[in-house]
């Protein structure tokens, strides 16, 4: 408890560390934050290229089908793969300067989400403008299921930036972790593609009930299965206090480590 | 003590590191080679308590790797100790690192708020504090340029800035009063008085043992991870300074690390207890005063210096282009042998203009067993209208000094002739194709 308390008093330091990692992300670049709309807006201009021309997939609308998952899977990847390496890539500040080490895996995923949410600003203008019509309950819905989702990965960026500071190997091998549960998870095709007799074992995957509620309301436009979403919600604080437990363990010995 | 008066208490404190043979960390090393991944256990510090009150500076010192800069992290919070714990009353700043968070694109006000967070200061607090940093830094006209664009100097002084102002109630200092040039040291250094003044309690890790003399109240020697001596600093200081000199003198080793700052500051104790022995009160006090502009290991003392125009006459002021002749006086307290005598002129903003000594005017080295002197004759002095001070100095070995005294005396120069500049230099005219009218021909 008087760790948290530390942490909120730490919360200028994440806002600072969230900025400069949005603000620097783009220095230098001609246009800019411009950046944060024009890079979904060209992804998804080339898999509607993909899917619409090349692969055709038999989905209606596909580029918005996967669109709307996309977006939230790359945040959510993101948080693994470069949330495993947050605490390595900040060692000089660990080794010299005292604070709660959790601020920098939190800032690390509070910076990719607060990009996902401006990404969500195209999504949401691109699915209006594909005549989906979400439900008021579906919009009331959507800040719930990006707060799990949040949750979700914040607790994974815990756990993987700590162990990756004991075994660097990690890294490397979240990357193909990262690849291979973005294909077992029903991202570019629907869950009825998958065998009967692997779908229990599908099933187990926690990304996916939170995948389908974004769908449900930004493709289907209807409001998302209740028992699916507190289904995620359980699964994410879950993940999250397990996060906790695992990095205040392993974040005692960091600065001798690094 | 009460205990609320307490800042800081160690109890038992200890520190492992793991020293790595080989640090293979990777998969293939910690399955293949299980054995390979082997490690010694290096205890650092081994059990320390101590109390540091409210209000208290103190220095920690020892030698490279005996534990203080180990100590300093545990309190801080950046280590964890193995054993014992720490205990603190208020909010902790380590001045450990400068700069911290620094993004080299962004401004020096945006780079003030990063640096000030890492502190944990919130939004208000730094609010605040803005103003007080940014006149601190002296940096108000570039705050708002990126900091790539500052030169290293004006980068250090923005992170002293922001770290000196956090406002802390226990400040942890590691070797970094070494920061800009000499006027912003001086202006740190009051600002730390200042800090110390308001109470707050102070810890700081420095090689430079007078200057933790000069502002701490309490020197801690840590020695292979055990306190070894703990007191009023001067006390503390030369019992470290023996051991160390017994150390090296046991091992016959010269080349064993001791900073030169500990040789000088052996060879100043010794001279001033020398010159004690030998000088009446009045004498004494106004060594003491000056203390700053003499030094030396004292085993032969300068007396007196007279300056003359070459005739008995004493005498301050000279015209540019004659003659000045400094006859010192000294007196013998123990035989040197191989000593060098110098000279040094300045400026009154202590600008050097010129040294030169006997070893370099290819003198042979000297023997001093008896009281004697020697003069310095300055042929045609050139330096132009001003006030300068004079420095002399008798050393020997290597360069060890023996009696250095820093502006020890002001002459004054003056001329009738108009030229200007610093010196008059030695020159002549010629004239081709021109006619010079009505004049003396430069006579």
């Amino acid at each position: 408890m008087s760790r948290l308390k530390e942490i909120f008093e730490y919360r200028q330091m994440i806002t600072s560390m969230v900025r400069r990692d949005l603000r620097g992300r783009y220095k230098g670049s001609v246009l800019g934050f411009m950046w944060t709309f024009i890079n979904p807006l060209l992804q998804l201009l080339v898999y509607n290229m993909v899917f619409s021309i090349i692969l055709r997939a038999g989905i209606e609308k596909f580029y918005l089908y996967l669109f709307v998952a996309l977006i939230p899977w790359l945040f959510f990847s993101a948080s693994i793969t470069g949330g495993s390496v947050s605490i390595i890539s900040q060692k000089d500040l660990i080794k010299k300067i005292y604070f709660p080490r959790e601020v920098i895996p939190i800032s690390y995923v509070t910076a990719a989400f607060v990009n996902m949410m401006l990404s969500f600003i195209v999504v949401l203008a691109v699915s209006f403008a594909s005549g989906v019509r979400p439900t008021v309950g579906g919009i009331l819905c959507l800040p719930v299921i990006m707060i799990v989702e949040y949750i979700m990965a914040l607790g994974i960026a815990f756990i993987s930036s700590a162990l990756t500071v004991y075994f660097r190997d990690l890294e490397h091998i979240l990357g193909i972790i990262a690849m291979a549960w973005m294909y077992a998870t029903p991202i570019c095709y629907p869950e009825s593609y998958v065998p009967e007799k692997y779908l229990s074992l599908y099933r187990l995957n926690p990304v996916t009930p939170m995948v389908n509620a974004y769908r449900d309301v930004l493709y289907y436009g209807q409001t998302p299965d209740l028992k699916n979403l507190g289904l995620a919600t359980v699964i994410g604080v879950v993940t999250l206090l397990i996060g906790v437990l695992v990095f205040g363990k392993l974040q005692k010995h960091f600065a001798e480590e690094l | 003590m009460p205990e609320n008066q307490v800042a800081i208490k160690v109890t038992n404190l200890a520190k492992n590191f793991k020293v790595y043979y080989d640090k293979g960390r990777s998969l293939k090393d910690v399955i293949l080679f299980r054995n390979r991944n082997r490690h010694d256990v290096r205890q650092v510090l081994k059990g320390v308590t101590f109390d540091i009150n409210k209000g208290e500076a103190v220095g920690l010192i020892g030698h490279n790797g005996c534990g203080k800069s180990t100590l300093l992290k545990l309190i801080s919070g950046i280590l964890y100790p193995d054993q014992g714990d720490v205990k603190i009353n208020g909010r902790v700043s380590s001045l450990l690192e400068l700069g911290a968070g620094f993004h080299p694109d962004m401004s020096g006000r945006e780079n003030i708020y990063i640096n000030a967070s890492i502190f944990g200061l919130s939004k208000k607090e730094i609010d605040a504090r803005l103003q007080d940093i940014i006149d601190f830094s002296e940096l108000a006209e570039f705050i708002d340029n990126p900091v790539r664009t500052y030169s290293s100097g004006m980068y250090m002084r923005l992170a002293f800035s922001v770290a000196i102002n956090v406002d802390a109630e226990v400040l942890l200092i590691d070797e970094i009063l070494a920061v800009g040039d000499a006027n912003f040291q001086a202006k740190c250094f009051s600002k730390l008085q200042e800090i110390k003044a308001k109470g707050t309690t102070i810890v700081i890790v420095s090689h430079s043992l007078s200057q933790i003399e000069q502002f701490c109240t309490r020197s801690i020697w840590i020695h292979e991870g055990l306190i070894k001596a703990d007191g009023i600093p001067i006390d503390v200081h030369s019992q470290y300074l023996e051991y160390m000199n017994e150390l090296r003198e046991k091992s016959g080793d010269s080349s064993l690390e001791i900073p030169a700052e500990y040789l000088a500051y052996m060879q100043e104790k010794r001279y001033k207890e020398n010159l004690r022995l030998s000088m009446t009160s009045e004498q004494q006090a106004e060594i003491e005063k000056n203390k700053a502009f003499r030094w030396g290991s004292g085993e032969v003392q300068i007396t007196s210096i007279s300056v003359t125009a070459g005739d008995d006459k004493e005498c301050r002021l000279f015209e540019v282009g004659t003659d000045v002749y400094f006859k010192v006086k000294y007196k013998v307290n123990k035989p040197i042998y191989d000593a060098v005598f110098g000279i040094g002129f300045f400026r009154n903003s202590g600008e050097n203009l010129y040294g030169t000594n006997t070893r370099i005017d290819n003198y042979g080295k000297f023997d001093i067993t008896e009281d004697g002197e020697f003069t310095i004759i300055i042929r045609n002095i050139n330096l132009m209208p001003d006030q300068y001070t004079v420095s002399f100095s008798i050393e020997y070995g290597q360069g060890i000094p023996v009696d250095y005294w820093k502006d020890a005396l002001k002459i004054d120069t003056f001329t009738s002739i108009m030229d200007v500049g610093g010196f008059r230099l030695n020159h002549d005219w010629e004239f081709k194709g021109s006619k010079e009218l009505e004049g003396n021909g430069g006579k």
